[in-house]
């Protein structure tokens, strides 16, 4: 295992308070619910699982190696990257299910296009699928087409929800609201660069 | 991508044909120190010098940030030995800039073929007076495409591949606004090709894409108003019925959700993989730049900003060289 404290990315000299803070701010930023059905959450797991264990060890080691558990942190974030584990009305859509969960997107997509009910879990699905391509717009447009055949569904209202505020709680570095129209921002001095691009760039022409 | 949109428009660097889709990442400097406002500016003239030395001094034309951002992340996370060498910019006092080293060779293979291929969708997309422009900047850059496409064979037939599947999109008045960025997308996606390493691949293949569609779904935006006026294709306003190019609060509330999620997906990707010295830069542009530029444009206020820009850089060139 690598160094602990590397990976937490404190010092040795480090106080408690200053690494507890630094677990912290790792586990926000890798928790599950920031890797919300991302196509890369094996990897937001994988460094969960190095981020808890670092901490445990430190833990451990200042404690004189008699305590156990991620004693007082976030409690070890490792379930929870997986995605609809609910269980399915049909044999063919759990396929689809499964599919998405181990991410085979092109499996569960051809698993879709030949179920002939497109039903409120289709269109669930079909939205999960998008979302994984990437194709923000169609996802919530499904999630919102099995939201209206299936009104009391938690888990297409979760979907539907997240599409619509659920980046606003994501991750940013030292808080702060995660959005466009959250943005504080005055476009005019970011825009004032130290640089030219010379009118398309014929030149670099620093002119700071 | 305005040329390659077919939307008929006005560059708003008029000079350079190639940028209309480039220009919206930027490093947003007053959240960066100076060292490493420093540090970008030596990349970004670091690919100046690559581009100069692998594809010709014509090549150097196409220089912007978007194509340094490319060289950052296509980078080791390291900063090559930096070199200093006057340059007409800079004729006596010089600027340093980094050595070309190999993920800088792809970044600057991979902008020509961009650029040029760009430069042909202009050329396709005007009459022969509107098209002048297009015809004489990509005859300009053609030998250094040459060049860059049998360097990259993949990427350039990736490239126009993509390009002609946009060009479909667009003729059929697409009204989907995933599918019309994700032919960009994937083209972008396509410059993480060449990394070895899985995870790495699979990290900038992701921040890639969602650059690509927050790029193309900005440019559409920023264009609305111009394609209201002239009747053309815009997946945006066809999405969300604008005719007039004004922004409903509920058509903007969905589309913000749209690019949020997109920011979201790089932001994810970004914290993924180790970027090394590009850290901070990459740090700040996607969790701050990104928001600030998108919000600009849905305000109405960014080609100001970059139209003042340019005029303060003209001024500030003139009175240094």
């Amino acid at each position: 295992m690598n160094d602990p404290y590397q990976v937490l990315g404190v010092s040795e000299s480090a106080t408690d308070e200053e690494i507890k803070r630094a677990y912290r701010e790792l586990a926000r930023k890798y928790h599950p619910d920031n890797y919300h059905d991302n196509p890369l959450a094996d990897l937001a797991q994988e460094k969960m699982k190095e981020i808890n264990a670092a901490y445990e060890e430190i833990t451990k080691m200042r404690s004189g190696g008699s305590r156990s558990g991620s004693a007082g942190g976030y409690g070890g974030y490792q379930g929870g990257y997986q995605q609809y584990r609910q269980q399915s009305g049909s044999s063919v859509l759990q396929q689809v299910r499964i599919a998405i969960n181990s991410g085979d997107i092109s499996r569960a997509e051809s698993l879709l296009a030949n179920y002939s009910d497109h039903n409120a879990e289709w269109n669930f699905l079909r939205g999960a699928v998008c979302y994984r391509r990437g194709w923000m717009d169609e996802a919530k447009r499904y999630y919102q087409t099995a939201c209206q055949m299936d009104p009391g569904n938690m888990e297409y209202r979760q979907a539907l929800a997240f599409m619509e505020n659920g980046t606003r709680q994501a991750y940013r570095p030292g808080g702060g609201q995660f959005g466009t129209d959250l943005c504080g921002g005055n476009i005019c001095l970011p825009l004032c660069c130290a640089y030219s691009l010379c009118n398309g760039g014929y030149f670099c022409c620093p002119i700071w | 991508m305005t040329a390659a949109c077919g939307r008929e428009a006005d560059c708003p660097s008029p000079s350079c044909g190639c940028s209309e889709v480039f220009g919206y990442v930027r490093p947003p400097l007053q959240d960066l120190s100076q060292e490493e406002a420093e540090r970008f500016r030596r990349i970004y003239c670091g690919l100046c010098h690559t581009l100069g030395q692998r594809c010709g001094p014509a090549a150097r034309f196409i220089l912007n940030y978007d194509f340094t951002y490319l060289a950052i992340l296509l980078s080791a996370g390291r900063e090559g030995e930096p070199h200093r060498a006057r340059c007409i910019v800079s004729p006596i006092h010089g600027r340093t800039y980094l050595e070309a080293d190999p993920a800088m060779e792809t970044a600057a293979d991979e902008s020509v073929i961009l650029a040029y291929w760009q430069l042909r969708d202009g050329v396709a997309d005007h009459d022969w007076f509107h098209g002048l422009k297009y015809r004489s900047l990509s005859a300009a850059l053609e030998p250094a495409y040459r060049r860059a496409a049998a360097a990259r064979p993949g990427f350039d037939e990736s490239t126009r591949h993509q390009l002609r599947l946009l060009a479909e999109l667009e003729a059929e008045r697409c009204g989907s606004v995933d599918r019309a960025a994700d032919a960009f997308a994937v083209l972008l996606s396509g410059a993480a090709r060449e990394v070895d390493e899985p995870v790495r691949r699979r990290v900038l293949e992701q921040l890639l894409y969602h650059l690509g569609r927050w790029v193309y779904l900005v440019d559409a935006a920023d264009d609305l108003k111009k394609d209201a006026a002239s009747g053309n294709y815009n997946p945006v306003a066809l999405r969300f019925g604008l005719t007039d190019g004004v922004w409903t609060p509920e058509a903007r509330r969905e589309f913000t959700a749209t690019l949020d999620h997109s920011i979201h997906m790089m932001t994810t990707a970004f914290e993924l993989w180790d970027f090394g010295v590009w850290t901070p830069v990459l740090e700040a542009t996607l969790y701050n730049g990104l928001f600030q530029v998108g919000r600009a444009v849905l305000d109405g206020t960014f080609q100001a900003a970059r139209r003042g820009e340019d005029r303060k850089k003209s001024k500030n060139v003139e009175g240094t060289t």
